[in-house]
């Protein structure tokens, strides 16, 4: 029988980027590391996780401390390291490997608190490891009930909350104007690469059509192309600007590109359909007054990075709530162990 | 009579679901849950009974007096959201109607407004005109509380404050969406009532203040849904007409009734010197 559940790894917390990405395991070599690292560090059970900011292992063993100090040469004998490579390693046993996992799966412990992308992350790697056979009783319980206990988490507190990027919250704001953005049109203005990665975000939430408007005219064609859309003359932008949804601007010009008395008359032929300024340009392209005419939604690059900010401070001051309620689901997972180890329930 | 009881146990049951509104909205929670739609549904159950057994009792659709025009009222307002929620995912809609039909229900209970009447046969044509009347009524009320939401979420956008209200509220293309819709079969409804009004039999003549005023409630929802059509008219200014003519609606429908001939309620006998017969109550 196994009487330890043990856990250990490095994550973007205790190694820099250019440990991780030398132990870091490729998605199809995991299946064959699996069954060596099982081999290797004693477990009878393994699930193996490794992400861009995270490669731990999880496991059942009876001798845990061989665990522990088997983790790192086994990976420097997979990943062929050098034996003086220092691998600044985390260890933990039982109920603290439980709250680990638990963590985790929550987003608790993520670069970006919250994040609900390591979710999929682990349940990748626990299906890995099941499909390979190397998971029983004691890993498919913990991590089944991690898995409930997040969904807990991500329910029942604000921890997955607001978005906490420049191109995600104007995503956001975007759909709580349009409500979908599938059929919507974005014009850029000024070839930026903050303007870029926010209309790439915008079209991978159904964006259909993308125009570019840059005074430098292959520029325009050279980012149009890019972004899947299509560049426009920049003296014909306010022209082509009646018919958009979106404008983001970041054009380096001295002036306001798009005062309140150019929008006015743009308003008048749009049909109250509203419309969202994204000003992402220093100094600022878009007169600040044309946020008090109806229909229009104004917002510059400290709007947005104040409101990723505060999205991220309130994460934070989730942390507690989502622990408190992380608490049951440890108690329960640890109340079901021991009665696993009671002399009448042994099976394995 | 037995059956306010059933208004009372409904009435109850619509505090629960405000109170857990506002709570949840406090707590930062999701209003939005299933169990609150199903607290909302025991609501409406509720308030059927007390509806059926009042029409039992009197043998007339229940609309016979205030009282029971106020329940029959909160009946279609929160009918008219549990048609529209679900459909359309609105649940939150449910937050701000519980609070409002708890107020009313509440009021019409503890106003000694529940006046028997004795009244001869009202004809069919009346009952379905004072029905339809009061349906497009209660649904105008799920439109203004629509509107209302559009313009919380519209004033936090413009205010780059985005606090749990910004979370909770559905996006302002859907609110714009569901509200037009609402609007459009409250007028509809409503417009049928008034038209069946035209069919009655009058012994006298018109009764013209009623008349004018329900023109005017008519012509206002008319214009706000025709002037989009015509007038670069912003959404805003809509959800801003669509609340204040339910406002208006709200605070004068009980006095023009009172000024009014054929759609007078009968007041306790020491509100008035003159005990009024009712001829109709719609």
């Amino acid at each position: 029988m196994s009487a330890h559940l043990v856990c250990g790894g490095l994550t973007f917390a205790e190694a820099p980027v250019e440990v991780r990405e030398r132990v870091a395991f490729l998605p199809h070599d995991i299946p064959d590391a699996l069954t060596e690292m099982k081999q290797e560090l004693g477990l009878t059970e393994a699930v193996l996780v490794s992400t861009c900011n995270r490669v731990e292992y999880f496991g059942a063993t009876n001798t845990p401390q061989r665990a522990a100090e088997s983790w790192p040469l086994f990976l420097k004998n997979y990943h062929v390291l050098d034996t003086d490579v220092v691998l600044p390693s985390f260890q933990y046993q039982d109920e603290q490997c439980i709250a680990h996992l638990f963590e985790v799966a929550s987003g608790l412990k993520s670069m970006v608190v919250g994040e609900t992308e390591i979710f999929g992350q682990i349940k990748t790697a626990y299906d890995i490891a099941q499909k390979n056979g190397t998971t029983g009783k004691w890993l498919n319980r913990l991590f089944q009930s991690s898995f409930a206990a997040a969904k807990e988490v991500r329910t029942h507190t604000g921890i997955t909350r607001g978005s906490v990027s420049v191109g995600s919250v104007a995503v956001e704001l975007a759909e709580k104007i349009f409500s979908a953005l599938e059929g919507r049109t974005v014009m850029i203005m000024g070839a930026g690469d903050t303007s870029e990665k926010t209309a790439r975000a915008l079209k991978s939430r159904g964006v259909r059509s993308i125009m570019v408007a840059n005074r430098t005219y292959d520029r325009a064609e050279k980012l149009a192309i890019e972004l899947g859309g299509k560049a426009i003359h920049w003296d014909t932008w306010e022209t082509e600007a009646v018919d958009v949804d979106i404008i983001i601007s970041s054009t380096s010009a001295p002036h306001y590109v798009l005062t309140r008395e150019k929008l006015l008359h743009m308003l008048k032929q749009r049909e109250a359909r509203p419309l969202f300024l994204i000003d992402l340009a220093v100094p600022r392209d878009f007169e600040p007054s044309v946020n008090l005419l109806d229909d229009v939604y104004l917002y510059d690059i400290d709007d947005l990075q104040s409101i990723a900010q505060r999205h991220l401070s309130e994460r934070l001051t989730e942390i507690e709530r989502s622990r408190e309620i992380l608490k049951p689901h440890i108690t329960r997972y640890t109340t079901w162990a021991t009665q696993q180890l009671e002399p009448h329930n042994r099976l394995s | 009579m037995t059956d306010r009881y059933w208004l009372i146990a409904a009435t109850v049951t619509y505090l629960i679901s405000a109170a857990w509104g506002i709570y949840a909205l406090g707590a930062r929670r999701s209003a939005s849950t299933p169990w609150h739609d199903s607290v909302l549904v025991l609501g409406l159950i509720f308030s059927s009974i007390f509806l059926y057994e009042r029409g039992e009792v009197i043998r007339h659709c229940p609309i016979t007096n205030l009282f029971e025009v106020v329940a029959f009222f909160t009946w279609s307002l929160v009918l008219t959201y549990l048609v529209i929620g679900p459909v359309y995912r609105m649940s939150i809609l449910g937050t701000f109607t519980a609070p409002l039909v708890f107020c009313l229900n509440f009021l019409a209970l503890v106003a000694p407004i529940d006046i028997p009447t004795n009244r001869p046969p009202l004809g069919w044509v009346l009952e379905l005109h004072a029905c339809l009347s009061i349906l497009g009524f209660g649904m105008l009320g799920v439109a203004a509380l629509a509107g209302m939401m559009y313009l919380i979420q519209e004033r936090q956008l413009k205010r780059r404050s985005l606090d749990h209200w910004f979370y909770n509220l559905p996006a302002m293309g859907q609110l714009e969406r569901v509200h037009r819709l609402v609007l459009k079969w409250a007028f509809l409804i409503f417009s049928g009532g008034m038209a069946l009004g035209f069919f009655i039999p009058h012994e006298s003549t018109l009764d013209w203040v009623k008349v004018f005023w329900s023109a005017a409630v008519w012509l206002l929802y008319g214009g706000l849904l025709l002037a989009p059509k015509f007038l670069p008219l912003s959404h805003k200014k809509v959800a801003w007409a669509s609340v204040a003519g339910y406002v208006f609606v709200l605070l004068t429908f009980w006095g023009i009734n009172s000024l009014s001939q054929d759609h007078r309620f009968s007041l306790p006998t020491d509100f008035v010197a003159h005990p009024v017969t009712m001829e109709a109550a719609s």
